[in-house]
């Protein structure tokens, strides 16, 4: 198998390089799904039927502490990553437990939000905007979700291999991951809450 | 639940078609344990990631859909050949047009068209299998286990009944109340994982993996229509993605996406759904061009004509699909504006296609012609699709369309642009590459006596079609009173219906028939063709190239063979990494299949079941440490020696 | 200590912060609709772009101009599916 040692570890293998590759065009098509959701929802914002506005729902405090903590754990993961190209596990590690700490404090936040809106009657159900809502941002931490236990898995083969042209590769791909999913929260912030308390 | 609203009850029909399933499943399970074959079914088959095999299973999958969806179609013809005609009430007829148009498209000619893209990319680039082999067996699975929950809701739970563009409001919880379009939803969205996927894997296949010298510009041009194709997929499908997720959310969970009430907008799902829909139909036309210009240029045995301007009118069509969704629903209330937008961007797009026709004329042009079968099916397509083709500038027209929309017209044209431009396209292809995939060519007198009953059945069929919606006949019309005068050309649609038929019953016995007396001993170039997948031996070797070939020119192996230039350099053997096959993406389809399975019936708690089961397929592909097997120079000596007779 | 926290992320992050202030400025300040979704879509569209090009390494390997091609295409996409839908389903109507 060859290997180009002029890369950095993650990139090293032509299966590797590929995969990385691989990995980007499918963020791609990530963009497309929430650009699609995004115009539902922008379609239906104001379609409240007789359910509240996001005037009245939305708390800023909580969506604060969200995006503060996505994008902290945004760049503990790019520091993860620099930290694994200077080959140092225990750092590479330290940043991607916190990174992942971070993004269980987002989703307890998201999720209050949720049963909050439940309990004062603002749920899937009610209205089209609602719905979209729920949706968007539901489907957002869903993928924070599914990253935290992606995360956690790859965690427990790097504390077990160490850096391999593998583990490497996973890594660097979960971050890409991650970080797209912090963009996707710049955007849910700026157009769902920021607009919606405008 | 009551035992009939799961099983569907009271029909014939039905019940013939369940008994059938019984007795066919049954006779396979015991045909494989007769045979002893269960091993060879799951080593071979089940588990393989190998691109010619997955490609044969797709092409097969088509197929049987082909037959699934031609009989609702003889079905549908049967009852329209007389006025008042009473073999199918309106509620069949509806759930049959429905079927009809799902799986036509979205589980006849995406499986066959992926089917030929996995078998020949790889061997036309010279590679040695897709860039993610796994993934492919992955996406197949998908496809496969998506199109066996939708083929299960005729005999459990009832077809989906709203149209194969399932129309708000019919197709909301409250018009259409039993769970027929839920398994519209969960079954499209599992085959659309795969397709998706399919579509990161092409695309880095065919940039990453190309034999030394293959620039880009040196590419087939089928390989050149599959990287468009697949970059279309890459970006339409995730909205379909999100549009059946909102339709299931709306029928399972009962929010208000589509709904009239509560803020509610019905016509997002026909925006959203058309967004993905009218990108979807450049990707069952784009590698059928592809394989029409491989096919024309071999046959005519010339270079294809104007290369780069068919590279450039592919990306133009690919960027302009994304452009035209709404010409699908000019009468839907939105203003002139936005209707003439989309006219002038739908008309448009005729032009780069516009473009092909005369590179393909300009091949033909002083070539050396051999009418073979797949050659047939190119000829036949120039005309015939330009026929659709025309018909549909007529429709792209938002004032006349006012006219023509949802009527007879319509359908003849859609019909005029998929036949002969994606089922010719795929049969040409079929009977092309089949010599390459099986080792013996299709009988080319039934090939051809085939050919011509489908060419003659699919015009006597469509073509009435045209006049009758000039003439008011609007679509998904289950009867018609006399006193239309529909009934002549519709008789007419009938017969034609009859012929084409029976020409693929020919089409399927040629199967057998050449199983049994085609000759096994033409070598691995019985067209004397010019592409890289013809320099292989039939059927291909596992690992495909015993050595990466070397590209010197556009028609790499044509280029080899006229200049007598080796294709390969000197030197021996090396050893050849291969992927280890894997049990693990049938599982997971099998999963996916009961999770969409429980949701159509809203058990959530096995459906929670299942995601988990997905979830912990998902942790044991990562987990895994499984990197292949290697194939040893003496082996592919030895294997390249049987096949060829020499070493390379 | 200090080669664990290169002075181009800590520079990005705190970028993004402020950017992050920016918009939310837009509630507290008092700002018509347009000049709002301005200042909204310019500081997600700068923050965006830090993520693409200082994290996640976009230019980074010789197959950066696929790359951009690739994100290029996705926006098309998202942007023609965003106003596409509004110009069909609202504004056009």
């Amino acid at each position: 198998m060859k290997i180009n040692d002029t890369l950095p570890l993650e990139y090293r293998t032509e299966e590797n390089s590929n995969k990385i590759f691989g990995f980007w065009l499918f963020l791609g098509a990530e963009i497309a799904l929430f650009s699609t959701l995004f115009a539902v929802y922008f379609t239906l914002w104001n379609r409240t039927g007789s359910g509240p506005t996001g005037k009245e729902l939305f708390e800023v405090g909580g969506v604060i502490w969200e995006t503060f903590l996505l994008l902290t754990s945004s760049f503990t993961c790019g520091l993860g990553i620099h930290a694994m190209r200077l080959g140092l596990k225990k750092p590479m590690m330290i940043f991607f437990i916190v990174t992942l700490l971070m993004g269980l404090g987002f989703l307890g936040i998201e999720i209050t939000e949720f049963v909050n809106y439940v309990h004062e009657g603002a749920t899937l159900q009610t209205s089209a905007f609602l719905s979209s809502l729920f949706v968007l941002l539901g489907t957002h931490g869903l993928h924070v979700t599914m990253g935290i236990l992606w995360g956690a898995g790859i965690l427990i083969q790097v504390g077990r291999q160490g850096f391999t042209p593998e583990t490497a590769n996973k890594s660097f791909i979960f971050s890409l991951y991650w970080h797209f999913l912090d963009v996707v929260w710049i955007f849910i912030f700026s157009f769902v809450y920021m607009k919606g308390l405008m | 639940m009551k035992w009939d609203e799961f099983f569907v009850t009271g029909e014939p029909m039905i019940y013939a078609a369940d008994v059938s399933i019984v007795l066919v499943s049954l006779a396979i399970v015991i045909g494989l344990t007769y045979f002893k074959k269960w091993g060879y079914l799951w080593r071979e088959w089940l588990t393989t990631v190998d691109h010619k095999k997955i490609g044969i299973m797709y092409i097969l999958s088509a197929l049987i859909m082909l037959f699934r969806g031609g009989v609702d179609a003889l079905l549908m013809r049967a009852q329209l050949a007389v006025p008042d005609n009473k073999i199918l009430d309106a509620q069949h007829y509806n759930e049959i047009f429905t079927t009809h148009g799902v799986i036509m498209i979205l589980f006849m000619a995406m499986p066959f068209v992926i089917g030929m893209m996995n078998v020949v990319v790889p061997l036309q680039i010279g590679a040695r299998d897709v860039a993610f082999p796994r993934l492919n067996a992955v996406s197949f699975w998908m496809f496969f286990m998506g199109a066996m929950l939708f083929n299960i809701s005729f005999v459990i739970g009832g077809s989906p009944d709203a149209g194969w563009s399932a129309y708000f409001p019919l197709a909301s919880l409250e018009f259409s109340p039993t769970v027929g379009n839920n398994y519209y939803s969960l079954a499209l969205q599992i085959s659309g994982i795969g397709t998706l996927m399919t579509g990161v894997n092409f695309i880095v296949t065919i940039l990453k993996m190309r034999a030394p010298g293959m620039k880009l510009m040196r590419m087939p041009m089928f390989t050149w229509s599959v990287l468009i194709t697949n970059v279309i997929i890459l970006f339409a499908f995730p909205v379909l993605t999100v549009a059946l997720a909102l339709m299931m959310f709306d029928r399972v969970f009962g929010s208000q996406f589509f709904t009239m009430a509560n803020g509610g907008m019905d016509m997002l799902w026909a925006n959203l759904f058309w967004v993905w829909g009218h990108p979807e139909v450049y990707i069952v036309i784009l590698p059928a061009f592809g394989i029409f210009s491989d096919v024309i240029s071999t046959f005519s045995k010339k270079n294809l004509y104007g290369y780069k301007s068919m590279v450039i009118s592919m990306v133009a069509i690919s960027v302009l699909s994304f452009l035209v969704w709404a010409h699908h629903f000019y009468t839907m209330g939105q203003g002139a504006m936005v209707n003439g937008f989309f006219s002038i961007t739908t008309m448009a797009i005729a032009v780069p296609t516009g473009v092909k026709i005369f590179n393909w004329l300009f091949t033909l042009r002083k070539g050396k012609i051999s009418f073979t079968s797949p050659m047939m099916y190119a000829m036949g397509f120039i005309p015939i699709f330009t026929i659709g083709g025309v018909t549909g500038v007529m429709l792209a027209m938002a004032s006349a369309d006012y006219q023509y929309h949802n009527t007879m017209f319509l359908v003849a044209h859609f019909h005029y642009v998929l036949i002969p431009g994606t089922v010719f396209g795929v049969l040409a292809g079929m009977h092309y590459w089949f010599p390459k995939m099986f080792g013996f060519r299709l009988n080319e007198r039934l090939a051809k006596t085939a050919f011509w009953l489908i060419i003659v059945g699919f015009n006597v069929a469509f073509m009435p079609l045209f006049f009758l919606g000039l003439n008011g006949m609007t679509r998904r019309m289950y009867t018609y009173s006399a006193n239309t005068g529909f009934g002549p050309l519709n008789m007419i649609a009938t017969i034609g219906a009859l012929v084409l038929a029976i020409g693929f019953v020919v089409l399927c016995y040629n199967f057998f028939y050449s199983f049994r007396h085609s000759p096994r001993n033409e070598g691995g170039d019985p067209w004397d063709a010019r592409t890289l997948e013809w320099s292989t031996p039939s059927p291909v070797p596992v690992y495909n190239f015993a050595k990466v070939p070397v590209v010197k020119d556009e028609d790499a192996f044509w280029h080899a063979k006229k200049h007598n230039v080796p294709l390969y350099e000197e030197g021996p053997y090396e050893e050849i990494h291969m992927p280890n096959n894997s049990g693990q993406p049938f599982i997971l389809g099998v999963i996916m299949f009961f999770l969409g399975f429980f949701l159509v019936f809203s058990w959530f708690i096995p459906a929670i079941i299942a995601g988990i089961g997905v979830v912990v397929m998902l942790a044991v592909r990562s987990f895994e440490r499984d990197h292949g097997y290697h194939i040893s120079p003496k082996e592919i000596a030895a294997t390249e020696q049987k096949l060829r007779g020499d070493t390379v | 200590m200090a080669r664990l926290f290169p002075i181009r992320h800590v520079m990005g992050y705190i970028f993004s912060l402020v950017l992050s202030l920016v918009a939310l400025g837009v509630i507290y300040w008092d700002l018509t609709f347009a000049a709002a979704m301005v200042i909204l879509i310019i500081s997600a569209l700068i923050q965006a772009s830090l993520q693409l090009v200082l994290f996640m390494h976009i230019g980074e390997t010789d197959s950066k101009k696929t790359l951009y091609l690739n994100i290029a295409y996705a926006v098309f996409v998202g942007v023609v599916t965003i106003f596409g839908t509004l110009f069909a389903m609202i504004w056009g109507y």
